[in-house]
């Protein structure tokens, strides 16, 4: 697939190094942001601006979002000046960001009745795997339109799994955060205790690295802690965000996450400290 | 004084034939024609919607279950705001957000309409007894008038504070009540795991500092295995859940409220939410190894 007319709504962190792929390999993409100035590196290589995500519709026969929550995708999408009003019949929506399942599942179904397809797509590998191109790709929706939008996936990142209809992409995203926000924990907790006890927590990760407690969180947000390196990486205030999403999904559910609910109340005295902005490293300094 | 209620289930039924054993002429509607009979039979009077309630009333009480039917009944179509006699004083004794009890009084405040967040602890017993304890945010002219009112549903009547305070202080009265009745449970089954009477056990903690109206009240429907609703844990979860949520956008740490949650979340996944919350007794058997 060369030369397709894309669109791309979201350039953050995430959003612009992914847009800056999809541009680097001959497509045509079209951009909005709500920040002009956001917008500026992309239109330096050679995107399109326009005034509003409705034009972004009109332009583009496959747009990605890659926002923050979802009320932010139902206004790009469904709002005044929004995609669907700009989307013709038989154009995709591909929604990126992390939302609740049941936020995805409203929006995909409002676009069918205007022939407008939908894949929820989550990614996770962070910014570091946005520009390496090496994201997971967690892929809700139907398979002819995830085949349809598989040689873009393969752009930007290495793996991409049909994991279910729509909503199951970001089903998969919230197991992905859960398991991670909770190994984070565990590394923090596990580091205080070396620290405690007289250990040097540098040397207890080296030493763990190599065994069955190894695992890429060690790996990475153990550095962060050992380093004492609180700077984002990820900003602790999206884990947050992500918590309440799963959390509510849970009591709708009636399933019990008696861990997670316990890591979700260190994130949120981890707000309350004022480190949204800094890493989830920061989990060890609440236990501090 | 003319007194309105809207919303006629195992709380709200008694709590209106109170307000007619007091005195008091009282308008009803419910979404199910059969539950106004009782109160009709009682001497009510019944009607066709929220708004034709608030058309006849100086006060109007709404006892529904989550904050969308709060809405639907203030502020829809039919709500109370679309006919009401100037100085209505609204109020609700459902338990429901804080910050959703803010934005209905605000919304209400732009129509006129005086709102009381008035959500009440004492469960089906206080309600029918009349000795609810009810905790009251908004003004204090609105307070003052629908006073009379509350006097004949419950005992111990507090202003706790503005819009949205009654409804903090009932998110934190379900705090202690979810951990404590989960704290009994725990108590009673751990005695008779180490194959002790949790009778004597009860019996002989009410003496001491342990002592609690629920290890007197639901310890005891515990040894009785009376799981009979009282309150229905799914109602609970629901309750935890506004307390978490609330945690989570304030920032606060609640660890033990965040593990009651968990188990009332357990027990609406293993079947016993239409059961009271002592049931969670049973879930506790279970992971003990027991039949539960």
């Amino acid at each position: 697939m060369a030369g397709a007319r894309l669109g791309f709504i979201g350039l953050g962190a995430m959003g612009r190094p992914m847009a800056l792929h999809l541009l680097r390999a001959g497509h045509e993409v079209a951009v909005w942001a709500r920040r002009p100035q956001s917008a500026q590196p992309l239109l330096d290589a050679g995107a399109v601006s326009c005034a509003t995500p409705a034009d972004v519709g009109r332009r583009a026969e496959i747009v990605f979002t890659v926002v923050t929550a979802g009320a932010d995708v139902e206004r790009v999408v469904l709002g005044p000046d929004g995609l669907s009003d700009g989307f013709a019949p038989g154009s995709v929506l591909v929604d990126m960001s992390t939302i609740a399942p049941g936020t995805a599942r409203g929006i995909a179904q409002r676009l069918a009745e205007r022939g407008v397809e939908m894949l929820d797509a989550p990614v996770s590998g962070g910014e570091t795997g946005a520009i390496a191109a090496t994201l997971a790709i967690m892929a809700g929706g139907k398979a002819a339109v995830l085949e349809r939008v598989r040689p873009l996936f393969a752009l930007l990142g290495k793996s991409v799994v049909h994991v279910g209809d729509n909503g199951a992409g970001q089903v998969a995203k919230a197991c992905n955060q859960m398991i991670m926000v909770g190994c984070i924990q565990a590394v923090a907790e596990a580091l205080h205790l070396a620290q405690a006890a007289g250990a040097d927590p540098a040397k207890v990760r080296q030493a763990l690295a190599g065994g069955s407690a190894g695992s890429r969180v060690l790996e990475v947000f153990g550095g962060r802690m050992v380093e004492r390196d609180f700077a984002a990486g990820v900003e602790a205030r999206l884990h947050h965000k992500d918590y309440g999403i799963l959390m509510r999904e849970a009591c709708r559910l009636g399933v019990p996450l008696p861990v997670s609910g316990q890591v979700w109340q260190q994130l949120n005295a981890l707000m309350a400290q004022g480190w949204g902005r800094e890493d989830t490293a920061s989990l060890l300094r609440v236990l501090e | 004084m003319k007194i309105g209620f809207i919303g006629l289930g195992i709380m709200g039924r008694p709590m209106a034939l109170n307000l007619l054993k007091g005195g008091h002429e009282v308008t009803v509607w419910a979404r199910r024609a059969e539950s106004m009979q009782p109160l009709l039979d009682a001497g009510a009077q019944g009607v066709s919607s929220p708004a034709e309630v608030a058309r006849a009333v100086d006060v109007a009480i709404s006892m529904v279950a989550d904050a969308p039917d709060v809405e639907q009944v203030m502020l829809g179509e039919q709500g109370v705001v679309a006919a009401h006699k100037p100085d209505l004083v609204a109020v609700d004794m459902s338990t429901i957000l804080p910050a959703a009890a803010r934005d209905i009084a605000a919304r209400l405040a732009e129509k006129c309409v005086d709102f009381l967040d008035a959500p009440v602890s004492g469960g089906e017993v206080g309600a029918v007894a009349g000795t609810l304890s009810i905790m009251v945010g908004g003004s204090e002219a609105a307070f003052a008038k629908a006073k009379p009112a509350f006097e004949c549903m419950g005992k111990n009547i507090v202003h706790v504070g503005d819009a949205g305070a009654g409804q903090v202080a009932k998110a934190a009265n379900q705090i202690v009540t979810g951990v404590g009745v989960l704290t009994v449970a725990e108590a009673l089954n751990f005695a008779a795991k180490n194959g002790v009477d949790p009778a004597k056990v009860r019996e002989a903690l009410l003496g001491g500092f342990a002592y609690s109206k629920i290890l007197e009240n639901h310890g005891q429907r515990m040894l009785d295995r009376n799981f009979k609703p009282g309150f229905k844990s799914w109602m609970h979860q629901k309750d935890m859940n506004i307390v978490m949520q609330s945690a989570h956008e304030l920032g606060l740490c609640l660890p033990v409220s965040a593990a009651t949650a968990q188990m009332f979340n357990a027990m609406v996944g293993a079947g016993l939410g239409e059961e009271d919350s002592i049931a969670v007794l049973k879930l506790l058997e279970r992971l003990s190894g027991g039949e539960g």
